[in-house]
C-alpha cells in the first residue's frame, strides 16, 4: 500500500533537488557581468528578458511549477499540522486550485509575452 | 476551571512554535532556530512566488511597457530592489538549509551512527557532521546576502 505522506515527502525531496539547480541558474543570469551588462536593471531590460523567456522557456516553466509544487507541498504540510488535519479536504482543495491557477499564469507568461 | 481545561499542553505548543524556537526549552539546540527559520522563509517564499510569478507576467499581460516602467525603479534604494533583496534573502536560507536538510535527511549524510545510549544521553545526530554544515549555512547566509544586495543596491 502506498502511503501517501511519504510521497508527499518524495515530491518535496525531489523538486528541492531540482530546485537548488534551477533556483542557482535564475540568480545567476541577474548577475550583471554575467551577461555581459553593466547594471542590475540591465540584466532585466525587455531584450535579455525575452530571449530568456524564448531561449529557455522550457526550463523557466520547469522551474515555475517545481517551485509551485514544493511551495503549495509544504505550506499544506504546515497547514495541516497548525489546524490538526481538522480542514484537511479544504485546504488541499485550495492548495490544488492556487497551485492550477499560478501554473496557468506561469505558462501564460512563457507562451504569451510578445516581442519587445 | 473552563480556562484549565483548554489550556495548551506543553507539547502541543502550537503554532507558535513555529514561530518562536524558545517554545520548546532545549539547550544548545541550532537545529531548532534553523527549523523556525526554515518553516518561516519557506512559508514567506509560497507567498512571495506567487507574486513573482504575476508580477513577471507583466510583459504577457498589459505589455513591455509597464515592464519598462517598473524596471526603471530597480535601481538604489527602491521598493522593487528591497522587494528582490528580501526575496533573495529568504531563498538563500531556505536553499543552503534546505541543501543540508536534503544531505541529511534525504541521502543520510552527515548524520551519525547509531550507538549505544549512555550519559548525557545526547542524540549522535548532534554531535555528527550536519551540526558543521548548519553553522556554514549560517556563514554563507549572510555572506550571499550581503553580496546579493551589493549586486542589486549599486550595481
Amino acid at each position: 500500500m502506498v502511503k501517501r505522506g511519504t510521497v508527499q515527502a518524495l515530491f518535496q525531496y525531489i523538486t528541492a533537488i531540482l530546485l537548488i539547480f534551477l533556483l542557482t541558474w535564475h540568480l545567476v543570469v541577474r548577475v550583471p557581468w554575467l551577461r555581459g551588462v553593466e547594471t542590475f536593471k540591465d540584466t532585466l531590460s525587455p531584450s535579455l528578458v525575452y530571449h530568456e523567456i524564448n531561449a529557455y522557456g522550457v526550463l523557466l516553466l520547469i522551474f515555475a511549477y517545481a517551485a509551485l509544487l514544493h511551495g503549495f507541498n509544504g505550506l499544506r504540510g504546515i497547514l495541516l499540522e497548525w489546524t490538526s488535519g481538522k480542514y484537511k479536504n479544504l485546504i488541499t482543495i485550495v492548495i490544488v486550485i492556487l497551485f492550477f491557477v499560478f501554473s496557468a499564469l506561469a505558462t501564460y507568461t512563457v507562451i504569451g509575452t510578445p516581442s519587445p | 476551571m473552563a480556562k484549565e481545561k483548554t489550556k495548551v499542553l506543553e507539547n502541543k505548543p502550537g503554532w507558535i512554535a513555529s514561530i518562536n524556537p524558545w517554545v520548546l526549552r532545549v539547550v544548545n539546540n541550532p537545529e531548532r532556530v534553523a527549523f523556525v527559520l526554515h518553516r518561516v522563509t519557506g512559508i514567506l517564499m509560497a507567498l512571495i512566488i506567487m507574486a513573482h510569478i504575476y508580477v513577471t507576467g507583466t510583459p504577457a499581460h498589459t505589455g513591455w511597457e509597464a515592464w519598462v516602467e517598473e524596471i526603471n525603479k530597480a535601481q538604489g534604494f527602491s521598493i522593487v530592489t528591497l522587494y528582490f533583496f528580501f526575496f533573495a534573502g529568504i531563498a538563500w536560507f531556505h536553499g543552503l538549509n534546505g541543501i543540508r536538510l536534503l544531505l541529511v535527511e534525504f541521502f543520510g549524510v552527515c548524520i551519525g551512527k547509531p550507538e549505544k545510549p549512555k550519559p548525557p544521553y545526547l542524540a549522535p545526530s548532534l554531535k555528527a557532521c550536519q551540526r558543521k554544515l548548519l553553522y556554514l549555512v549560517f556563514l554563507l547566509w549572510p555572506i550571499l546576502w550581503a553580496l546579493t544586495g551589493y549586486i542589486v543596491f549599486f550595481k
